[in-house]
């Protein structure tokens, strides 16, 4: 029976929740028993904290030099950094993944009004809020500095200007939980995330292409975000700056409007949260399919000539590159790339420079550039398996078999997009001489095998499980990273030389036959390595496995 | 069937100062449906994973049907069906892909494994979601898909780390049927549960670890024959579990202490 004699307070509530928040951080700042983890968090803590900082004087600085230089209406831009930054950043970071979860708290006896409140009180304790309402204080001591008189109204603005975002914010926030709790529609975001990332990337050449004749397109434009919030910030501030009362009036109002514009959208989305809602991602059961007949007895296997083992192995790799939006969608890159530094520095019409790279130089750099983006994943090669790293150790086969399907997928993948990327290129600037380009081949082939004997040897050793469609606490081992850079920056510097070397010595031919040489000895390197792999891999089991399934 | 199908000798393993399993002396003969019991972190899936190969032993030996688990770990999983604590799925594949996956893997050829898989799916209920990738499978599927997926190969042995949880009852059903039809045909079965009933009634033989010794080990009448039960009534095996593992009064929460629930 129980015998609650009393309900605790909404304030007692939010007390609670806030106390169980900071003890969750403590104790996962406990667990990071790892010291690269806390050298990366420590990295990251004096990086934001310099970055909070630093904008605090910016925006002093701003907010100061416009009210006293007579541009007072220029105070709205700082606004509007304030405002994108504050719904921008929760969206990159907590909307890929699933974080502490405030619907849990629909658990405990709240009130309707308890569960706003609380849900409210969340979008005060994330990064962006912190930032964004010190960059507000620094705003308010700017303009108390500038010009006093306008202190009461930039508090009572800044006031609303923080409440309406703060609803914006957890409005879009949980509109997003909802539509992101179903994998495919995570992948889908993570997806178009990857691809705006992409897009960014074309932004500097666009501009300096059609900057000039998107001027006047841009001033349209202009007039029309007015009627947002941080214009509207702005207005009154400026209102009260020129004592225009009724600008200040109208400013405040419209701020305010949003706000409750928001919260009424808030407390219907939460309302909906607080009656029960389904965010199941198990899939209803679908209508039973006929089966037909198996046919495979009369297919022929396309891998018939690896062992079932290997060609096992190399399938489910396919499937989950496949199936990973994250890798499928970094495989685009390298052609976009290829593009994108061709038409800046290379062929007739160089965008970024004068003079065009020669194609002879140009060419083995942008495959080595290819291979330092392409090979980065083979350093934690089971970092997707997460559990089913177990199904390897329970099965009859020795690592051996695990690396050669692993690797056999990498190399497939590689060669797909390197000769994608020749193609464009060969397209767009034309391929090198003969020579070079038979050295850059063999080159390719010394440094990627190389490369995968020593990124079998991370992948068991740094071993860091990572989640399908999820950026939020998605990082690669520091070791492993800092293995893939070596070995990277170790080959790169053998193979640089050896491709001058026909300058040197006057013979063209000369790099391509000691990098034949070398992918022989990397290729006979990497099939020793395989056992000695397979070995380390049993004596790492335990591990790997804890590692890997947490 | 008298040929032992697991022995094990002085098997221990430690983790920095703490002995999860400590020289535990097994031996389950084939054809055992076996019940490996003990309470929450007394040692029994650190013995599974010993006996599989997912897990090395600081000391002592295992040997599987005949073979030194050591000495010759790929013939052993060649005979072995494991569903490890976790289950150990690759998420991101569907149910027949990742059946297909481990078929091959034990060096079935395609034709076989494809027949296997899809009469599994048809006997675990799992066909109707021929597109649905494991990860969105809800618990007691992924256990179902599990234990297809260690019955595949047909193994002599069969681990099974609480095979029925979250299992819906009309499934265990089949599946207990299908696991004593395996006993009858001379698989060994080594299973673990906290279920003590399943095991009463599944089980021929039971072991009880506890704090990583082995406690108490035979068949249940001879189990049964060393506990003093009520005259006229049959001892049960909670009856035994809780008289073995010291739990029988002395040891118990006392229920007093909670007087404010009751």
């Amino acid at each position: 029976m129980a015998d609650v004699t009393r309900l605790p307070g909404v304030w007692e509530q939010i007390r609670l929740v806030a106390g169980l928040r900071w003890r969750i951080l403590g104790n996962n700042l406990r667990k990071k028993h790892n010291q690269w983890d806390l050298i990366g968090m420590i990295f990251i803590g004096v990086f934001a904290t310099l970055f909070v900082l630093g904008l605090c004087f910016a925006f002093y600085f701003g907010a100061y030099s416009f009210l006293s230089g007579g541009h007072e209406a220029w105070i709205a831009f700082l606004f509007w950094g304030i405002f994108l930054f504050r719904q921008l950043v929760p969206i990159f970071t907590a909307g890929f993944g699933a974080g502490f979860e405030f619907r849990n708290m629909l658990r405990f006896p709240l009130s309707l009004g308890a569960f706003y409140a609380i849900g409210l009180a969340y979008g005060l304790a994330d990064f962006a809020a912190i930032a964004s309402s010190c960059w507000l204080m620094a705003m308010i001591i700017g303009v108390a500095r500038a010009n006093p008189t306008v202190l009461p109204t930039m508090i009572a603005v800044s006031a609303l200007f923080l409440l309406m975002n703060i609803t914006l914010e957890r409005m879009i926030g949980s509109w997003l939980e909802r539509i992101l709790a179903r994998r495919r529609a995570r992948e889908i975001f993570f997806a178009a995330f990857v691809l705006c990332a992409v897009s960014l990337q074309f932004l500097n050449p666009l501009l300096q292409r059609y900057g000039r004749a998107a001027q006047p397109w841009v001033r349209q434009v202009l007039p029309y975000l007015s009627v947002f919030p941080p214009s509207l910030a702005g207005r009154a501030i400026v209102g009260a700056a020129q004592g225009h009362f009724t600008d200040v009036l109208l400013g405040a109002a419209g701020i305010s409007a949003y706000a409750l514009l928001f919260s009424v959208f808030l407390w219907l989305r939460f309302a909906t949260q607080y009656r029960g809602e389904e965010l199941s991602e198990t899939a209803a059961p679908e209508r039973a399919v006929v089966r037909p007949i198996s046919r495979t007895a009369e297919q022929s296997d396309a891998l018939q000539l690896l062992t079932p083992q290997v060609a096992a192995v190399l399938r489910k790799e396919f499937r989950y590159l496949t199936r990973n939006s994250f890798a499928f969608f970094l495989l685009i890159m390298p052609p976009v790339f290829v593009l994108l530094f061709t038409t800046q520095f290379a062929g007739r019409h160089p965008t970024a420079t004068k003079h065009a790279v020669s194609t002879e130089f140009f060419f083995p750099g942008m495959m080595a550039y290819l291979i330092l983006i392409l090979m980065a994943p083979a350093y934690n090669s089971f970092a997707y398996d997460g559990k089913g790293i177990q199904t390897f150790f329970t099965s009859p086969v020795s690592f051996r078999e695990v690396f050669l399907g692993k690797n056999l997928l990498q190399v497939a993948m590689l060669t797909f997009e390197l000769t994608l990327s020749m193609a464009a290129f060969s397209y767009l600037v034309g391929l090198p001489s003969l020579p070079v380009l038979v050295a850059t081949l063999a080159a390719i082939v010394f440094n990627v095998t190389g490369q995968l004997a020593i990124a079998n040897w991370s992948s068991l050793s740094f071993p860091r499980k990572l989640n399908f469609g999820q950026m939020r606490g998605q990082r690669q081992s520091g070791m492993a990273v800092l293995v893939s850079f070596g070995t990277q920056i170790l080959l790169g510097g053998i193979s640089a030389p050896i491709l001058f070397m026909s300058r040197w010595t006057g013979n063209a031919w000369l790099p391509a036959e000691v990098f034949v040489f070398l992918a022989g000895a990397a290729i006979a390197g990497y099939t020793s390595s395989l056992d000695p792999l397979a070995a380390l891999a049993e004596k790492k089991k335990e591990t790997l496995i804890d590692a890997l399934s947490r | 069937m008298t040929d032992a199908a697991i022995v094990t000798e002085k098997l221990t393993r430690r983790f920095g100062n703490l002995t999860a399993v400590d020289g535990v002396d097994l031996t389950v003969a084939a054809g055992q449906f076996f019940g490996f019991l003990g309470p929450n972190g007394a040692g029994k899936s650190t013995t599974i994973k010993m006996l599989t190969g997912l897990l090395a032993p600081s000391s002592g030996r295992a040997q599987l049907l005949g073979l030194d688990f050591a000495r010759h770990p790929v013939e052993v999983k060649r005979q072995i069906g494991v569903v490890p604590e976790g289950m150990g799925l690759f998420e991101r594949l569907t149910g027949a892909e990742y059946l297909q996956f481990v078929g091959r893997m034990y060096g079935l050829d395609r034709p076989t494994t494809q027949r296997r898989s899809e009469e599994l799916l048809d006997f675990m209920q799992l066909s109707d979601r021929p597109k649905t990738l494991i990860a969105d499978y809800s618990h007691g599927m992924q256990k179902k898909l599990a234990l297809a997926a260690a019955v595949i190969h047909g193994p002599r042995i069969l681990f099974l780390d609480e095979p029925f949880e979250g299992v819906d009852a009309l499934a265990a059903g089949a599946l207990k049927a299908l696991l004593g039809r395996m006993t009858e045909r001379g698989v060994t079965i080594f299973l673990t549960s906290h279920v003590l009933e399943i095991v009463e009634r599944l089980c021929s033989h039971v072991a009880i670890i506890d704090k990583g010794r082995l406690v108490a080990q035979g068949s249940l009448a001879e189990l049964r024959a060393g506990i003093a039960g009520e005259e006229g009534s049959k001892t049960t095996l909670e009856q035994i579990f809780l008289s073995i593992v010291g739990q029988d009064g002395a040891q118990r929460p006392q229920l007093e202490e909670l007087s404010w629930l009751m």
